[in-house]
């Protein structure tokens, strides 16, 4: 019995999934400023529905993360960084950071370590500071520099927490892992608040399962590794809906998934029954930050969108300035037309009539407006996807093997998801020429999907053949490799090795491993090859559970 | 739509080598992606990336005359390159960004007109190739390319010889100790053309200071006289202290200076062999001087190994420096001199080396000097190898503005030769209505 809960910024959604099946679905409103209140009364109204506290795990996809940053609720983070040569990367960064010496290079040489004279400075600098960050150029390819400093912070300034880089992201980009970073300590204590009283009201409640925080990229950590990277709890809203599409309807055949809310439509695409991912990482509050994210577009579409004229000319969208007139609301509205065109039976049709009305011109009858306005709707989602695929298109690729044999990405399907979808989908596959499903219990799809998405995890693994040492960044290890004549398969075996460690260590379940990437270089000096360098990534396949023996 | 400042093409070609040891082998530059992903300069505001498309066969045959045909002589990845160029120079034509700098490879700069093989690493000339795109896409007209590659742009310098809105000037390390042995500073374009080759030999050991003695002396008020319609980059980075295959001292501050002071539209990547220590560098500076960011901070690690510049490479230096701009203020002098000894004609006669695969050309070059025109070029090619066999050819050149009668006069030239029968291939390349023909 997996629970989800999904704390959107109108409702918050409970959903049970009982072997693949949704037995229960609540909806209550989500209580701004103590949000814990709202899922409580989630919690307590999907208990009393099913008859049961034995849930075999809670998941808990939620915008506290969002909110706290939206709001300003973070703490002062002692930033520190080791930057070497390069890019001056002061301004891409959130706040002023205090600049050590230490340097790795892109092998993983260290050239310069850090200074602890420098370390006790920044301290006395940061002494306001409870979280510090820090974060060194290379990091990833060796941790040194950055546990040396970590320590010495430890010592002197004794904070309740320190984020570092290379703990963050095992991947390349020094700037994305300094946000991340920084965003991570920033958040820590807030979001440890919160963790700590949905402890305490589960406990109260006797309920003993284990809750799981879901993830941007769709997958889940377990509250306690939560703890020590909230910032992964952010933009988990739309991570679940379309993880809740994935669940109750998979599909491996290019598509399109579309939410659609009352004021925007959020589009993914998807391929091989996952959805994309964005390049690099999400943005935050427009800083470029290396957590892992589906790669969304959201366009200001949805049934609440207003429907007016503009010197003549219908406009829908992007403003809201209420519901549908067919519900009582100020203004005609993409839903009014919805129910004009005899698309849904919702609200009061004569009222909907009236809204296409005021919007008709020249002897236009209000099904005829209602037709041109829907079809206006079907164009900007159309539009998005073009952008979309586009962008796909332009993804830059290294090898003349990717251009030359390069594919582009049609879509085939289009599934639909959100409160507006059964009006606009069948059109918007029609004008595409694909097929399309709007699944059941589409309204609730982010609770379902929080409730079924898989707890993953993924590594970096590096080997330098030519150094005779290999790293995981992610556990910040930099070990001998045992023969030189180490081979890519036997990366992927020591990869496997240390996912499995690290999945044991934050109590996730094996499932199936797989390989995101991997490539192997030579090493030549001097007219020879001396050795490789060889990078994989190995992750937990994300994913949904909806077996009952695959359920934790 | 606000124009970013920097497109990048960034194409490393990972899986494109010469040979697996060889210096243009797969992983070049893998440090340099390493560094710029590492540094986030792809995250940057500032900064576009952009992908290659594939040039198509025509886009080379505007430059090259294949023997028998440029596209048996090429692999997939150099349309990519070439494409990724080209990608480079639609990218600031469209004005969605102010410049551009393709890093990609393989690299062009040593390859010539004819094409029998690849020489210096280089079978198409990527800046060739953009530069008549842009003159047939765009209607661009004056272009100067400034080659800041170690090794002498003799593939370059041959391809726009004759051309007198073109100007093309190469500073190198001396042809005296460095392949490809050309690049003196008599080397200055046929007639109708001279002056606009400017070849800056420097000598061993170079440091910033001479370049940029170089570039404030010589090649800035040269370009400042000459009003280019836009300014392309040859961007080697092989004069690096720690280059395995040269012998110069330029640092990645004295490279992301000189990108600053050319404020070049579009740089072009061409050599650079220190792929480890010096490449990732270099590249970050270039990226963050064309972007008009701060570029103070990239320092390579190991620059106190960089020597200072000996007082007799500067004093060599000045007096380069004193005999090009000599040359450049008489340039219509010796212009109206040659154009008037040369009479109609003007013949060369050279051999020319393709170090890769041992392939020896023998070319002869006719240029009419037409008064109304720009004229047209005869070419003669024979080519051995052992290996490689014979090949030989014998094409004509029309200019862009040729004038009727020396369209027909060129046409006519070929066809003459071909009557005789001596070469095994004959070939019309008419830039006048953009088509090479096989006769």
């Amino acid at each position: 019995m997996l629970l989800g809960l999904d704390v959107g910024g109108t409702f918050t959604d409970g959903a049970v999934v009982v072997d693949g099946k949704v037995v229960s679905v609540v909806k209550t409103p989500t209580t701004h400023g103590d949000l814990l209140t709202g899922i409580l009364t989630a919690i307590d109204q999907v208990v009393a529905d099913v008859g049961s506290t034995h849930f075999t795990r809670i998941a808990l996809s939620t915008t506290v993360v969002t909110n706290a940053l939206i709001k300003g609720d973070i703490d002062q983070v002692g930033l520190c960084i080791m930057p070497g040569p390069g890019m001056n990367i002061k301004a891409a960064l959130p706040v002023e950071p205090y600049v050590l010496s230490g340097y790795i290079d892109h092998r993983g040489h260290n050239l310069a370590t850090p200074r602890q004279d420098e370390v006790v400075a920044a301290c006395r600098q940061f002494k306001k500071c409870n979280v510090f960050a820090i974060s060194g150029k290379f990091s990833v390819r060796n941790p040194c520099n950055e546990l040396a400093v970590t320590q010495w912070v430890q010592q002197q300034a004794h904070p309740d927490h320190i984020t570092i880089g290379s703990g963050v992201a095992g991947t390349l980009n020094f700037l994305r892992r300094t946000n991340s970073a920084y965003y991570n300590a920033a958040v820590w204590r807030h979001f440890n608040v919160f963790a700590t009283a949905v402890t305490a009201a589960l406990k109260a409640r006797g309920i003993g399962a284990p809750v799981y925080i879901l993830k941007a990229d769709g997958g889940t950590l377990p509250l306690l590794m939560a703890r020590e990277y909230p910032v992964e709890a952010i933009f988990t809203g739309p991570a679940a809906s379309v993880l809740g599409i994935m669940a109750m309807n998979p599909t491996m055949a290019p598509s399109l998934s579309l939410d659609i809310g009352g004021t925007t439509t959020d589009l993914a695409l998807w391929q091989n029954g996952v959805p994309l991912f964005a390049e690099g990482g999400a943005s935050v509050g427009g800083f470029a930050t290396s957590l892992r994210a589906f790669r969304l577009s959201s366009i200001g579409l949805g049934g609440d969108s207003l429907v007016q004229r503009v010197e003549g000319v219908l406009k829908v969208g992007p403003k809201r300035l209420g519901p549908a007139m067919a519900v009582g609301g100020p203004s005609p509205t993409v839903t009014d037309a919805m129910i004009v065109a005899e698309r849904i039976a919702f609200g009061d049709a004569k009222l909907a009539m009236k809204a296409m009305e005021q919007v008709a011109i020249d002897g236009q009858t209000p099904r005829e407006v209602a037709d041109m306005v829907l079809d206006a709707a079907v164009t900007i989602i159309s539009q998005a996807i073009d952008d979309m695929l586009a962008q796909q298109a332009n993804k830059p690729v290294y090898r003349v093997a990717d251009i030359v044999h390069g594919t582009q990405f049609t879509v085939k399907h289009v599934i639909g998801v959100g409160g507006s979808a059964v009006g606009l989908v069948p059109l918007l596959a029609g004008h595409l020429g694909v097929t399309y499903d709007l699944p059941k219990q589409g309204m609730v799809a982010n609770a379902i999907g929080a409730a079924v998405a898989r707890p993953t995890v993924d590594i970096t693994l590096r080997a330098d053949t030519v150094e005779g040492y290999y790293t995981v960044a992610e556990l910040g290890i930099k070990n001998k490799l045992q023969t030189h004549k180490f081979t890519l398969t036997d990366a992927y075996a020591l990869g496997i090795k240390h996912l499995t460690e690290l999945a044991t260590s934050r109590g996730i379940p094996l499932g199936v491993t797989e390989i995101i990437q991997s490539e192997e270089f030579n090493v030549v000096q001097g007219f020879r090859t001396v050795g490789k360098i060889m990078t994989c990534r190995l992750q937990i396949k994300p994913g949904v559970l909806m077996n009952h023996e695959e359920a934790l | 739509m606000d124009a970013k400042k920097l497109g990048l093409v960034f194409f490393p070609a990972f899986d494109w080598a010469i040979s697996p040891v060889h210096p243009e082998r797969e992983e070049r530059l893998l440090y340099t992606r390493d560094q710029i992903v590492e540094e986030g300069l792809l995250d940057m505001p500032s900064i576009q990336e952009y992908k290659p498309s594939m040039a198509k066969i025509s886009d080379l045959e505007r430059v090259h005359i294949g023997v028998p045909d440029i596209g048996s002589l090429i692999t997939n990845a150099h349309l990519v390159s070439a494409g990724g160029v080209m990608a480079a120079a639609d990218a600031v034509m469209r004005g969605e960004v102010q410049r551009a700098f393709a890093l990609t490879r393989p690299p062009g700069h040593h390859a010539m007109r004819i094409v029998h093989g690849t020489r210096g690493f280089c079978t198409i000339n990527n800046e060739a190739i953009m530069v008549e795109y842009l003159r047939k896409v765009y209607g661009v007209g004056k272009v100067a390319i400034v080659d800041t590659d170690v090794h002498h742009g003799d593939g370059t310098q041959d391809i726009f010889y004759h051309d007198a809105e073109t100007l093309f000037i190469s500073f190198h390390q001396d042809g005296h100790t460095l392949y490809p042995g050309t690049g003196f500073t008599d080397e200055l374009g046929s007639p109708q053309a001279l002056g606009t080759t400017l070849n800056i030999p420097l000598p061993p050991g170079t440091t910033d200071e001479g370049l940029h003695t170089v570039l404030d002396h010589l090649v800035m008020p040269v370009l400042a006289d000459f009003k280019p319609d836009i300014i392309i980059n040859s961007a080697g980075q092989d004069n690096h202290y720690s280059d395995p295959l040269a012998n110069m001292k330029i640092t990645a501050q004295g490279y992301a200076r000189l990108a600053d002071k050319l404020q070049a539209d579009i740089a072009v990547l061409e050599g650079g062999y220190s792929i480890e220590t010096a490449l990732p560098y270099v590249n970050v500076g270039i990226i963050l001087a064309m972007a008009g960011m701060d570029y103070s901070k990239v320092i390579e690690p190991d620059i106190n190994t960089c020597p200072a510049q000996p007082a007799a490479v500067t004093r060599a230096i000045n007096n380069i420096i004193v005999e090009q701009q000599n040359m450049w203020g008489k340039r219509e002098k010796l212009r109206r001199e040659a154009t008037a000894k040369a009479g109609d004609f003007w013949h060369s006669r050279r051999n020319i080396f393709y170090d890769e695969q041992g392939i020896n050309e023998q070319q002869t070059e006719t240029v009419r000097l037409c008064p109304k025109c720009a004229g047209y070029l005869l070419i003669a090619t024979e080519a051995h190898g052992s290996g490689f066999g014979y090949k030989s050819a014998y094409a004509a050149v029309i200019s862009r503005g040729a004038c009727p009668h020396c369209r027909s006069a060129a046409v006519d030239a070929v066809h003459k030769v071909k009557k005789q029968g001596k070469y095994q291939h004959y070939l019309v390349q008419n830039k006048y209505e953009d088509k090479l023909e096989k006769l």
